[in-house]
């Protein structure tokens, strides 16, 4: 049975990238086969922050166009096996993506019987992130803790609920996960970001991680290697942990010191 | 984009269906352009966002005659420049029928008509009483047991509405009835949408960013500290609107 699962946020820039590439590598080293899929057509990233941005023959535009099979595309991964990356095109436009073409690439892929197929959604509401979410089963929802960040993964939210396969043909809809990156419990407890629960009370949804700010993130996506295989990092932690609740196991969360008071608390004095 | 659908499978190349859209309506009291403007800008201030390119229709009524094609040319253009977009003329007003052509504006059908204060002068802010709306399949009132996200839109048609779940910022209710929230309300909600002035809106978590009934509004750009995450109800007394807290 195969999952398919959207890492989406609205907003740029907040960790869509770096979290799918780690919740790919962490679901392949617990043996799960695995395709992670660029769908931000134009603006190929995915494949630099797995590392195999010099193995790129062929991209999902071509197997939608039927320029290749998608076998040729699919690219593996040196560190796991059970891991495969489709790349993003980056010389196409959005446009390049249709229902129909994104529909065939994901039966081919549960065809072949991968566990999980993660799609790596673009930035915006526009067709790119639309088609990234509208065939999957679950959501992550990545959202930094600040309101533009958690206004904008409010209207993911709403899009999840109304605009997907799932709810268009009431299959109970698509299961909505928050993950918090970004996360300074410094910063929290001075006031000057969101604390988790405020995020969660503002979204009304569950965490199902929360990724401590750290400079492990960025030397991980330089170097090109997921930040979860990086074993000394909080950040690489917290991504297994993630991956882990993912998976249905229930661990409580770390790397966040609890705020005495919150946002609201502070900025109206409730 | 056209071509590629076209390839895929031939469907029909538009679709049309009727659909029910809330539209601010300008009454329209003088021809003269510079009060026109004075008076818009100064409302369109104090709610830029809710009013910036929002489509608008015009209402002669209040006019009692039938303006020339170059009058209503001025007036156009103070409510263009004042931000709005006019998108047609009400056309409850007898005055507006020969206008339609010349402007190149559709006359849209009345769902308020103006009628003339019955004391000759007075400028009356409130129309006659309309009769209750009904509901149109029986139920009392439209459940919406999800949460509405940023940017969703529920309109309870000729009802009220009630939302059990929380509402996002950017999030808007709308009922012809009244408006009852469960949960946090941090959108707009929007009562009494066809000019019930008995609507109400109710929440049990206050964080409204605009609160309206039967046109009467108020925008929150900070919210009053003893309204703030409290159970809270709004209602229409007289023109003004009044909040309170619930069970205070």
């Amino acid at each position: 049975m195969t999952e398919i699962i959207v890492v989406t946020s609205g907003k740029g820039g907040v960790g869509k990238t770096t979290t799918s590439a780690s919740m790919a590598c962490g679901l392949a080293r617990r043996g799960k086969r695995v395709a992670v899929i660029d769908f931000d057509i134009g603006l190929r990233n995915l494949d630099l922050i797995m590392g195999c941005e010099r193995r790129v023959v062929y991209d999902f535009v071509n197997v939608i166009n039927g320029d290749c099979t998608l076998k040729q595309a699919l690219i593996k991964d040196k560190r796991l096996e059970t891991l495969h990356v489709l790349a993003a095109s980056q010389t196409r436009d959005k446009d390049a993506l249709t229902e129909d073409g994104v529909r065939r690439v994901l039966d081919e892929l549960i065809a072949d019987a991968f566990d999980y197929i993660i799609c790596d959604s673009p930035a915006g509401i526009e067709k790119g992130a639309h088609l990234a979410m509208y065939f999957a089963d679950r959501a992550v929802v990545v959202v930094n803790p600040e309101i533009s960040s958690v206004r904008d993964s409010d209207r993911i939210l709403g899009l999840l609920a109304s605009k997907t396969h799932r709810s268009a043909n009431g299959n109970g809809g698509v299961k909505e996960h928050l993950l918090l990156t970004r996360y300074n419990p410094r910063r929290v407890a001075n006031g000057e970001m969101l604390s988790v629960e405020d995020v969660k009370e503002i979204l009304g949804l569950d965490v199902i991680g929360v990724v401590p700010e750290s400079p492990d993130v960025l030397a991980a996506s330089n170097a090109g290697v997921p930040v979860i295989l990086s074993d000394t990092s909080d950040a690489a932690a917290a991504y297994q942990d993630a991956v882990a609740r993912l998976l249905g196991e229930e661990l409580p969360l770390r790397f966040l010191d609890e705020p005495k008071r919150g946002f609201f608390a502070r900025m109206f004095g409730g | 984009m056209t071509t590629q659908r076209a390839e895929a499978a031939p469907g029909p190349a538009i679709d049309i269906r009727f659909g029910q859209v809330g539209l601010i309506q300008v009454l329209i009291w003088t021809t003269d352009p510079g009060a026109i403007l004075d008076e818009l800008t100064g409302r369109v201030a104090t709610a830029p966002k809710f009013f910036q390119r929002t489509a608008v229709s015009l209402d002669l009524g209040p006019l009692g005659r039938e303006p020339s094609v170059q009058e209503m040319q001025g007036v156009l253009d103070a409510v263009r420049r004042a931000g709005m977009c006019p998108v047609g003329l009400a056309s409850g007003a007898a005055v507006a029928q020969g206008l339609s052509e010349p402007l190149d504006l559709p006359l849209l059908p009345p769902f308020r008509e103006f009628h003339p204060p019955a004391e000759a002068g007075a400028r009356a802010r409130r129309e006659t009483p309309r009769p209750q709306p009904q509901p149109e399949d029986g139920t009392l009132a439209q459940l919406h047991p999800h949460p509405v996200r940023s940017g969703q839109r529920v309109y309870a048609r000729g009802r009220d509405l009630v939302v059990t779940a929380m509402v996002g910022a950017g999030a808007e209710l709308i009922a012809d009835g009244c408006v009852h929230v469960y949960g946090a309300l941090r959108g707009r909600a929007v009562a009494g949408a066809r000019g019930e002035t008995g609507a109400r809106v109710f929440c049990q978590d206050f964080h409204a960013e605009l609160v309206s009934i039967a046109g009467v509004f108020r925008v929150f750009e900070t919210l009053p500290p003893e309204l703030a995450g409290k159970p809270v109800q709004a209602w229409l007394d007289g023109d003004a609107l009044r909040f309170e807290r619930l069970g205070a």
